[in-house]
């Protein structure tokens, strides 16, 4: 059996985790600027827009995030606040042309997006092309340095293994980008622990780690913060910092220990939505667990 | 008898507030009425008490505990019966309109507080009070006549005997149209222990056979009405607080999508999949006929239209169609407790006896859970006549056989806890202090467990739901097999239940609103500051005197306990398979973390933290 602390994917032991929680002290303030405030569903509505401005300046989020249709609209719905606007690049797939991400980046800023979350060339990264990788992240980022804009790249983890997540970053930092972010929320896995630390491990603190994708509550926001994230893209901003207001009245939600396999992104791996060898790069990660037998009630029962 | 109050060294402050307390908010005022002597008085309430009690479950507990005699007799004359409202109630804010009715329970024998939505308790508040407090026994029936400040004992001979949409139409017809009225049907009449009180014909203060109490003081009903405006202290900070709730409730998935559309019924599924819905008895934790009574099916099949109580913008309540009847229901408890508790899998017969007991009077969760426990003491040959799983007329008819104690309806009207004694097996009867347990299975939510056991009331899960948390992940899902370190959480959201419950709101709302929004609200209505951490303390205050009540009642440390089913049995198949309620190490450490001793008994120096002096 292997040592969970060294090869395991939740590297720490998982039992102690939790209980890091309650030494952040984030204090609600902190917790809202760190929170891109977002809707990236195609069916939202111009009202619902809207309203996610409104949201986003009560509550003081760090930015509001939308498809590049609503930039305009967050623009003039923002106008006079410190919430800045956030758009999105060749979402979610990422497989547009490198001319294409710019222009695309250009409309958006010259709309008023001040930060750019594109998605990196997933296929190209898992062919190993990692000069075609850097060359499309660094034309945005040229675009964006021009227009005084923030880029951060969606490596969509779910795609990738652990090695290529980590040269990921490494191309995303060379090509001058600002932040590394882990998913788009389409893809076949969201923000995990474990991807978090292999990012901020990665580029250190010489960039920003974005954590989004299926992140609902706040105790999901404090994991990534432990883990290293700098930012969290989520839509369920509103409710993690309503929700926040529980965590003072009680230790318990820290002391409840949650299940480790409930963490893991094994549990995410879907042999339907993601490529075969990294589907069973995951379920092999599981089957040598030293936790299996001790937490897994849902897969080992 | 001890007494309790809040300590003098607040008189003084009080009577700075007293002003305040008496202008906004609240009347200030209980009308009280005894039913022997044909008096009715109006009586102011002291500012202590609104100050540390508030108004709803507050109000009537601290009532009961000053006011009741010991081990007085739930059905007798001496029982007191109130009714009361909170400062918010009426005031507009969302989801405010609700009341409290509180008794000593015929069906447990400890304090009581049952709760109800429709537009009774706004009424009641327009009418001049902030509270009703019944005791005595008319010589004959007799009906209650609220209205702006004045109160009437009328005749009540033609509406006695029969059912509460009857009763509630010939009594509107009989004052005003505007009114609303709250009446019991011939269950109640008949003392039947597991009967309700039924207002706006289809809401219901459902548990703990306070109905009954009703009956026993020839009492059919109170109809109210009135035009006075609850006077808002702050309203700048009100408008401001009611505006962020209302936001919420938009915001909230749950608040926004699911209880609009499918009402309380959307459960079914849920907790079906967590392996936790009891069916037959609590014999197993999955229903494989679920589907066929869900949500989604009775949205499909028998949905009429939504029902929204008086300033609630999310509508979770139901108005069926069978048979050409209009169906107030079935809500969730109700799909479980004349469904799959009983193995019944045909909607339209839960519905009709869900309608059944809306008429007659009766808790749809208690006679459920009793009918269920019949099946399974028949199934096991200890009842001699014929009661199988799954036969839903027989079903219908027993509810028919409990109202009028016809049959082995005469045992089924004492409730399971005594109907299963008399048959021989005690333990078959799923319930905590002879409540009714509702519709989650224990084994599959340790938190919720806990909650069962420790609950002032018994098997209820509304002074403490944690299927929020532990199920729904509101306000953020924990592990439900988890339960070293749920007794703090299950302290939390008993000590939020109960300080709600003075304002009085619904529970849903808590889906969407966290504390703070309510002692913002309350500060605002009443223009006194509560904090979060004061609001609790409320609850908590009432959590701890009700714990008081009861043992001074006669109840120990060893009444908190669930049925052996739940501590010896695991469940054998489904999404909770294998587990057992691990009660005793919890019970230690709630009754720490409560600041009580070990046999369960409050410490003085909580009482002392508490301001109450026992």
């Amino acid at each position: 059996m292997t040592d969970p602390s060294v090869d395991g994917l939740l590297i720490t032991d998982p039992t102690k985790f939790e209980k890091q929680l309650k030494e952040l002290h984030v204090a609600p303030e902190k917790l809202a600027s760190m929170i891109d405030h977002t809707k990236l569903s195609p069916d939202k509505t111009a009202s619902s827009i809207e309203n996610l401005c409104d949201e986003a300046k009560a509550y003081g989020f760090a930015s509001v995030c939308v498809n590049p249709y609503w930039v305009p609209l967050v623009s003039r719905g923002l106008q006079g606040s410190t919430v800045k606007v956030c758009t999105v690049i060749s979402f979610p797939l990422g497989s547009s042309l490198p001319e294409a991400k710019v222009e695309e980046a250009r409309l958006a800023a010259e709309a008023g997006a001040s930060e750019l979350d594109m998605v990196m060339n997933i296929g190209a990264m898992r062919d190993g092309k990692h000069d075609v990788v850097e060359n499309d992240i660094r034309g945005v980022v040229n675009l964006a340095r021009q227009k005084g804009a923030l880029v951060k790249v969606i490596l969509e983890v779910g795609y990738l293994t652990d090695e290529q997540v980590r040269q990921s970053c490494e191309i995303a930092e060379a090509a001058g980008a600002d932040f590394v972010k882990t998913a788009t929320g389409f893809g076949p896995m969201g923000a995990t622990i474990h991807h978090v630390r292999i990012m901020r491990e990665t580029v250190g603190e010489r960039m920003g780690v974005k954590a989004a994708g299926g992140i609902r509550n706040f105790k999901d926001v404090l994991r990534m913060i432990a883990a290293g994230a700098s930012r969290i893209g989520t839509s369920a901003g509103v409710e993690i910092m309503e929700g926040y207001r529980w965590a003072e009245l009680s230790e318990a939600w820290t002391d409840i220990e949650e299940i480790p396999c409930k963490l893991c992104p094994v549990r995410a791996a879907d042999t339907g939505k993601m490529p075969k060898d990294v589907y069973s790069y995951y379920k092999g990660k599981c089957h040598e667990c030293a936790y299996k037998d001790t937490y897994n009630r849902f897969y080992w029962r | 008898m001890p007494r309790v109050r809040i300590q003098r060294h607040l008189q003084q402050v009080l009577l700075e507030v007293k002003d305040i307390l008496e202008t906004f908010g609240w009347h200030g005022k209980i009308l009280r009425v005894n039913l022997s002597s044909e008096t009715t008085v109006s009586e102011e309430i002291e500012a202590e008490t609104l100050n540390g009690f508030v108004g709803g479950r507050g109000l009537g507990v601290n009532i009961l505990f000053d006011e009741l005699k010991l081990a007085a007799d739930p059905l007798s004359p001496e029982n007191k019966l109130v009714f009361a409202v909170g400062p918010v109630t009426g005031s507009g804010a969302p989801m405010s309109g609700r009341h409290a009715v509180i008794s000593k329970s015929p069906l447990t024998g400890g304090v009581f507080d049952s709760n109800s939505g429709g537009s009774f308790g706004a009424e009641f508040k327009s009418a001049g009070f902030d509270a009703l407090v019944l005791d005595g026994k008319a010589s004959s029936p007799v009906y209650l006549w609220v209205s702006d400040g004045e109160a009437e004992i009328r005749d009540a001979s033609a509406a006695w005997g029969r059912d509460t949409q009857e009763t509630t139409h010939r009594l509107l017809e009989e004052t005003s149209s505007k009114a609303s009225v709250a009446c019991i049907g011939p269950a109640g009449e008949n003392l039947v222990k597991i009967a309700c009180i039924m207002n706006d014909y289809h809401r219901a203060a459902g548990r703990g056979g306070l109905g009954a109490v009703m009956g026993s003081k020839n009492l059919k009903a109170i109809v109210v009405h009135g035009d006075s405006k609850t006077q808002i202290a702050k309203e700048d900070a009100f408008r401001e607080v009611t505006r962020t709730i209302a936001s919420l409730l938009k915001t909230v998935p749950l608040t926004k999508d699911s209880l609009p559309t499918f009402g309380t019924s959307v459960l079914v599924n849920v907790i079906n999949e967590h392996g936790m819905f009891p069916t037959r008895n609590f014999e197993e934790g999955v229903f494989n006929d679920a589907e066929a009574i869900s949500g989604e099916k009775l949205k499909e099949r028998i949905f009429l239209k939504p029902y929204a109580c008086r300033s609630c913008p999310v509508g979770c309540g139901r108005i069926t169609s069978v048979e050409g009847q209009e169906i107030g229901g079935p809500e969730y408890e109700t799909l479980w407790a004349l469904g799959a508790q009983c193995a019944v899998n045909n909607l339209e017969d839960v519905a009709l006896a869900n309608h059944l007991c809306n008429k007659l009077g009766l808790d749809t969760i208690s006679m459920g859970n009793t009918i269920g426990c019949a099946m399974e003491l028949s199934e096991r040959g200890l009842i001699d006549e014929p009661v199988r799983w799954g036969d839903s007329r027989r079903m219908i008819s027993l509810v028919e056989e409990t109202a009028y104690r016809r049959g082995l309806g005469e045992d089924l009207a004492e409730g399971s806890r005594v109907l299963a004694k008399r048959h021989g097996a005690a333990e078959l009867a799923m319930q905590v202090k002879g409540l009714e347990l509702p519709a989650y299975d224990p084994r599959g939510v340790q938190g919720q467990a806990l909650a069962f056991a420790t609950s002032n009331r018994g098997g209820c899960h509304l002074r403490s739901y944690m299927i929020g948390p532990e199920v729904l992940g509101s306000p953020v899902l924990v592990d439900r097999f988890e339960w070293q370190a749920k007794p703090k959480l299950v302290m939390l959201f008993q000590n939020l239940s109960a300080a709600m419950d003075t304002l009085v709101m619904c529970r849903f709302s808590s889906f969407a609103v966290a504390v703070e929004h309510y002692a913002r609200l309350l500060s605002a209505v009443v223009g006194i500051s509560f904090d979060t951490q004061r609001f609790l303390q409320l609850g908590e205050r009432i959590w701890t005197m009700e714990r008081l009540f009861n043992a001074r009642e006669g109840f120990r440390g060893g009444d908190d306990v669930l049925p052996a089913r739940f501590l010896e049995h695991p469940l054998t198949e489904g999404g909770s398979r294998g587990m057992k309620v691990h009660l005793s190490g919890m019970l230690e450490r709630y009754y720490k973390a409560r600041g009580w001793d070990e046999q369960g008994n409050p410490k003085p120096e909580l009482l002392a933290r508490l301001g109450i002096m026992a």
